[in-house]
C-alpha cells in the first residue's frame, strides 16, 4: 500500500493543476453545506441570545421584524417612529421600566444608538476605558468601533449625513468619545452610543447658536417683535458641543413629541410582562413584542430557505461529483499507454486499481483536511463573521 | 531459453492470425526478429511474455510453459523473469529516473524493494552513464538517456530474458549503436537471453542470429 | 513588688488595653461602614430639595448639592466630573418646571430621577416675560418659559417633599417609618408657612407689588399677590432704559413695595425710595444660605412680607 501511495503521491503532485482543481471542487462541495449550517447555527445562537436577553420591545405598530432587527441588532432599516409619550405609558403602568432607543443615524460606518444610561446597566456592559457619557455631544463607543477606527477616549467622530444632497436635512455633529466599552461579543461592540438627546441634536431637534437676544450681529435677525426674535438662515448653528457653547444648546417644542425608534421594556416579573402584553394587544398605535418570538419566526423562515439552498447544493454537489468522475475517466484514457505499459511489465489489474484508488484517496484526504481547516477557521471566527456579515 | 511449438494466435474479430510452427532461442543468445509492420512481431513478444495466451501450441521460457500458466502466475513470472524494453521507452513522466527504474518493484508483490535493490539500481544507472540524473524527472532526459533508463528498469529484476520491441526505433543513428552496445553489455553481464524485434537492418550484424518473420505465416490470412 | 513584676503587670495591662480598644475600634468601624454603605446617596438640583431630603432622610441619607455657593443653580452648568457624581447617586431629585436647564444637556440615569413637582405639572405657570427666539420661516416655533420657583408656594413645597419621601421609602423600605415620620414633621412646618402667608396676604388682596425679577410667580398665585416684575439684579444699578420701563410700569401699577431676591445696592435702594418704593427682601433660597437653613430663610421672608400688608410680625 505504501508503494501505491508513493506512486500516487508522485502523480498528483506532478499534475498540480488538475489536483488542485479537484481538491478545490471536492472541498467546496463538502465545505459549503457545512459552513452554511455552521453560520446559521451561530446566527441563530446570537440572534436568540440577544433576543432572550431582551424581555419586551415596544415600537410603532407595523413590522415586528424591522423593530427587533433595528433595536437589538442596529440594522439600518429604521422602523416607524414612536415618541416620548411612550416611556410615560410604560412608567405609568408601574409594571416595567422603559429604556428609550433611537437608532437612526450612522457615524463612520457604525450605527449611532441614542439611549439612556439605563441601557448599559440593563445589558451589563462594562467600560474598558474612560467613563460614561455625561454631557450632551459625548459618545461611548463599542470595542469593535474603537479597534476599527483606532479611537480612544478624547478622540472625536462625526455623524454621517442622512443624504449628501439634502443640505437642509440632518447635519453632522462632532461627538467626543468619553469612554470605550469592553468587548461584549454582541452587536453593542460595533455601535456608537450617545444620549438620546444627542441623537435629537443630530436630528436637528436641538441645537446651539449665539444668543439672539444678545447678539451684536443684526444681520442674522430676520425680525424682532416684542418678546420674540426670529433668526434667518445666516444664523450659524454649532456642529460641535463644547464646554464653551453647551449652555447655548436647547430644544424646541414639546419633548413629548420627540422621536424614538423603540423602547426596551423591562418588566418587574413574568406576570407583569403578561399583563403589559395584554394591554397592548389591541393597541392601534403601538406593538409590544417578545423579541425571542419574533426571532423564532425569522429562524423558521431562514431554515425553510436553507432547505431550498440545501437542495440546490445537493444538485450542485452531484453535478460536481459527476464532473470529477468524468475528469478521472478522461485521465484514465490519457494514461492508457502508461497503464498498458505497467501491465506489460507485470502489474496486475488489482494493483492498477489500487494505484488509482490511492490517487483518489490522496485527493479526498487533502480535500477533507482542507475542509477541516476551513471549518475550524470558520468556527473560530464564526461569531465575528456573523456579526460582521449577517447581523449588521 | 525460448521454445515455441505450433503456436497459433488470433485477435477476436480481427482477420489477423499468427502462426509460428517452431522457434527456439538458446540461453544467452541474442536473436533479432525482423519483419514488416503488422506482421505480428509485438504479438509474438506478448505471447512469449505471457501477456497474451495462444489459441494453440505452447510457449516455454526456460523450464516454464508460460502458455499454460494462470493469469497471476504469468504476471509474476513475467515480472521476475522477463524484462521489457519498449520502442517509446514508456517511462513515467511523473517519476524520477531512479523511481522509474525501481517501478517494477513497487507495482508487484513478486518483487521486494530493499536496500540492495536500490544499490543495484544505482549501479546499473552508473553503468549506463546516467547515475547523475537519478533524481531528474524522466521527461527531462534526452531520448538516448531515457532508453538507457528503460533498459535499467528492464534489467533491475535480473531477468533471464530481455524482450526488446524496436528498442532503437526512436533513436538517432549515433544513439542506436550506443544503446545497442549498452544493452548487449548489460545482457552479457546478467547472462541473459535477448530477443529483439527490429526493422533496422543496419543493426542485424550485431546479433547472433536473425529470424525473419516471413518464415512465419503471420500476416492476414 | 519587684521591678520585674511591675513591668510584667504593666506590659500585660497595656497589651490588654490595646487589644480591647482595637476590637472596639474595629467593631465601631464595622458599624459605621455598614451604616455608611446603607445610606442613600441623594443628589439634588437646588437647595430646597436638599433641605427636604436632609429633613426626611436624616441619618439614613447622604445629601449632595454640588452647585457652588453664590451661583444660581437654575443656570449653573456642572462639569463632566460633577455629572458623573450625579450618575453614581442612588436618587436624583429634580425640581421640574424646567428648573436647571443643564439637566437637558447631560445624561442622567432615568430610573434614579424623580421629578418632585410632577404631581402638579398641569399647574405649571408659563412665563411670558422671557425674550424667546425662533428660527426662520418654517423653522421651529418660539417657546415660552416655565416659571420654576415652585417651592415658594409652600403647599406645593409640601407636595414636593412628599415625592421625596415616597422615593426614599421605595429605595429604603426598611426605613420607611422614619421617613414618614420626618416627612410629617416637615409637611407640618411647610403648611404652617403656607398658613401664615395666607393670613398675611389675605388682608389686602389687591395690594400692588413689584418684583425685581420674575421669580415669584407661584408665590403670587398661591397668596393672591398683585405682582408685576422687572428684570433687575440686586448687585447692579439699573440703567436708564430699565428705569424707563420701571417708571412706565409704576404708572399703571402704582406699587410702593418691591420684592427683592436679595438686598439691592444702596444706590438702587435710594433711588427706589425716591420713587416711593420700599424694599422687601424675599429670598427664593435656591442655593444654600450662608446662615440658617431653608426654614429660617422662609420664616424671615414671611416676616418681611408682613410689612407691606401691615400685619404684625
Amino acid at each position: 500500500m505504501m508503494d501505491s501511495l508513493y506512486i500516487a503521491w508522485r502523480y498528483v503532485t506532478w499534475n498540480r493543476g488538475k489536483t488542485l482543481v479537484l481538491i478545490a471542487s471536492i472541498t467546496l462541495v463538502a465545505f459549503l453545506p457545512l459552513a452554511l449550517q455552521a453560520l446559521l447555527n451561530e446566527s441563530e445562537r446570537q440572534l436568540r441570545t440577544r433576543a432572550l436577553d431582551t424581555p419586551l420591545l415596544l415600537g410603532a405598530a407595523g413590522s415586528a421584524l424591522d423593530l427587533v432587527m433595528n433595536s437589538l441588532y442596529f440594522d439600518d432599516e429604521v422602523p416607524a417612529r414612536i415618541d416620548m409619550r411612550a416611556p410615560a405609558v410604560i412608567d405609568d403602568s408601574g409594571l416595567a421600566y422603559p429604556v428609550p432607543l433611537y437608532v437612526r443615524f450612522m457615524a463612520r460606518g457604525a450605527p449611532v444608538v441614542g439611549t439612556t444610561l439605563d441601557y448599559f446597566e440593563f445589558r451589563g456592559l462594562q467600560l474598558a476605558q474612560g467613563r460614561q457619557f455625561a454631557l450632551l455631544g459625548e459618545a461611548l463607543i463599542g470595542a469593535e468601533v474603537a479597534s476599527r477606527l483606532g479611537m480612544g477616549v478624547g478622540d472625536s467622530l462625526v455623524s454621517s449625513p442622512d443624504n449628501l444632497f439634502d443640505i437642509a436635512g440632518v447635519y453632522p455633529l462632532k461627538m467626543t468619545v468619553a469612554g470605550v466599552l469592553a468587548d461584549s461579543h454582541s452587536p453593542d461592540d460595533r455601535a456608537v452610543f450617545v444620549d438620546v438627546k444627542t441623537a435629537w441634536v443630530i436630528e436637528g431637534l436641538g441645537h446651539g447658536h449665539q444668543d439672539l437676544a444678545k447678539t451684536e450681529d443684526s444681520s442674522v435677525i430676520l425680525r424682532q417683535e416684542e418678546g420674540t426674535v426670529t433668526a434667518n438662515a445666516k444664523l450659524v448653528q454649532y456642529t460641535e458641543i463644547t464646554p464653551e457653547n453647551i449652555d447655548s444648546f436647547h430644544f424646541h417644542g414639546s419633548a413629548a413629541g420627540y422621536p424614538l425608534t423603540a423602547l426596551l421594556v423591562v418588566p418587574e416579573d413574568d406576570k407583569a410582562a403578561a399583563r403589559l402584553r395584554g394591554r397592548f394587544i389591541d393597541d392601534a398605535r403601538y406593538q409590544l413584542v417578545r423579541p425571542d418570538t419574533v426571532i423564532d419566526g425569522l429562524m423558521e423562515s431562514i431554515f425553510r430557505i436553507k432547505q431550498v439552498i440545501d437542495a440546490v447544493i445537493v444538485i450542485v454537489a452531484i453535478a460536481t461529483l459527476l464532473t470529477i468522475v468524468l475528469v478521472f475517466a478522461l485521465s484514465l484514457r490519457i494514461r492508457r499507454d502508461e497503464l498498458e505499459t505497467i501491465f506489460r511489465i507485470g502489474c496486475s489489474r488489482m494493483t492498477t486499481a489500487r494505484l488509482l484508488a490511492a490517487e483518489i484517496l490522496i485527493i479526498v484526504v487533502a480535500s477533507a483536511t482542507l475542509c477541516g481547516v476551513l471549518l475550524w477557521l470558520l468556527h473560530v471566527n464564526s461569531a465575528a463573521l456573523v456579526q460582521g456579515l449577517i447581523l449588521r | 531459453m525460448i521454445s515455441i511449438q505450433t503456436l497459433g494466435f488470433s485477435y477476436p474479430g480481427a482477420g489477423f492470425r499468427l502462426q509460428v510452427p517452431v522457434l527456439s532461442v538458446a540461453s544467452g543468445e541474442k536473436l533479432a526478429v525482423i519483419g514488416p509492420s503488422g506482421s505480428g512481431k509485438t504479438t509474438l513478444l506478448n505471447l512469449i511474455a505471457g501477456i497474451s495466451v495462444p489459441d494453440s501450441g505452447q510457449v516455454r521460457v526456460g523450464e516454464t510453459t508460460v502458455s499454460q500458466l494462470g493469469d497471476a502466475a504469468r504476471r509474476n513470472f513475467r515480472i521476475t523473469h522477463i524484462g521489457f524494453v519498449f520502442q517509446d521507452f514508456q517511462l513515467l513522466d511523473y517519476l524520477s529516473v531512479l523511481d522509474n527504474v525501481l517501478h517494477p518493484y513497487r507495482i508487484s508483490s513478486a518483487l521486494t524493494l530493499n536496500r540492495s535493490v536500490r544499490q543495484r539500481a544505482l549501479e546499473l544507472l552508473e553503468q549506463m552513464g546516467i547515475v547523475d540524473l537519478q533524481a531528474h524527472p524522466a521527461h527531462s532526459l534526452s531520448q538516448g538517456e531515457q532508453q538507457r533508463a528503460a533498459i535499467c528498469r528492464a534489467l533491475l529484476p535480473q531477468p533471464a530474458l530481455i524482450l526488446a520491441d524496436e528498442a532503437t526505433g526512436n533513436l538517432d543513428p549515433d544513439n542506436k549503436q550506443l544503446i545497442l552496445d549498452m544493452l548487449f553489455a548489460r545482457v552479457d553481464d546478467n547472462g541473459a537471453t535477448l530477443l529483439a524485434v527490429t526493422h533496422d537492418h543496419e543493426l542485424l550484424p550485431r546479433f547472433d542470429r536473425v529470424q525473419d518473420f516471413a518464415d512465419f505465416r503471420g500476416a492476414a490470412t | 513588688m519587684s521591678i520585674e513584676c511591675h513591668s510584667r503587670f504593666s506590659l500585660a495591662s497595656v497589651i490588654q488595653w490595646v487589644v480591647r480598644w482595637t476590637v472596639c475600634g474595629l467593631l465601631l468601624c464595622t458599624c459605621m461602614s455598614a451604616t455608611a454603605a446603607d445610606r442613600l446617596v441623594v443628589y439634588t438640583v437646588n437647595y430646597p430639595l436638599a433641605y427636604f431630603a436632609e429633613r426626611i432622610g436624616g441619618e439614613h441619607v447622604e445629601v449632595h448639592f454640588p452647585a457652588p455657593s453664590g451661583v444660581d443653580p437654575a443656570f449653573w452648568m456642572p462639569d463632566a466630573e460633577t455629572v458623573a457624581r450625579y450618575q453614581r447617586a442612588d436618587l436624583i431629585l429634580l425640581n421640574g418646571a424646567g428648573y436647571a436647564k443643564w439637566v437637558e444637556r447631560v445624561s442622567l440615569p432615568q430610573r434614579k430621577l424623580v421629578n418632585t413637582s410632577s404631581p402638579f405639572r398641569d399647574d405649571y405657570i408659563t412665563s411670558s416675560d422671557d425674550v424667546t427666539h425662533q428660527h426662520g420661516p418654517g423653522g421651529e416655533h418660539a417657546h415660552a418659559g416655565t416659571a420654576f420657583t415652585t417651592w415658594l408656594d409652600f403647599s406645593q413645597a409640601a407636595r414636593q417633599a412628599g415625592q421625596v419621601a415616597m422615593a426614599m421609602k421605595k429605595l429604603r423600605p426598611a426605613h420607611a417609618g422614619v421617613f414618614a415620620e420626618n416627612y410629617q414633621r416637615l409637611q407640618r412646618d411647610l403648611l404652617q408657612l403656607d398658613a401664615r402667608m395666607l393670613e398675611i396676604t389675605s388682608g389686602k388682596p389687591d395690594l400692588p407689588l413689584l418684583a425685581s425679577h420674575p421669580v415669584y410667580q407661584y408665590l403670587a398665585r398661591r397668596y393672591g399677590l398683585n405682582l408685576r416684575a422687572v428684570t433687575w439684579e440686586p448687585g447692579s444699578y439699573p440703567d436708564a432704559s430699565a428705569w424707563q420701563v420701571f417708571k412706565s410700569l409704576q404708572a399703571v401699577h402704582p406699587a410702593h413695595w418691591m420684592l427683592w431676591e436679595d438686598a439691592p445696592v444702596d444706590k438702587t435702594r435710594e433711588s427706589l425710595l425716591g420713587s416711593a418704593v420700599n424694599i422687601v427682601v424675599f429670598k427664593p433660597c435656591m442655593n444654600r444660605p450662608a446662615q440658617g437653613d431653608f426654614m429660617t430663610v422662609m420664616q424671615a421672608n414671611i416676616k418681611a412680607m408682613a410689612e407691606p400688608f401691615n400685619v404684625p410680625h
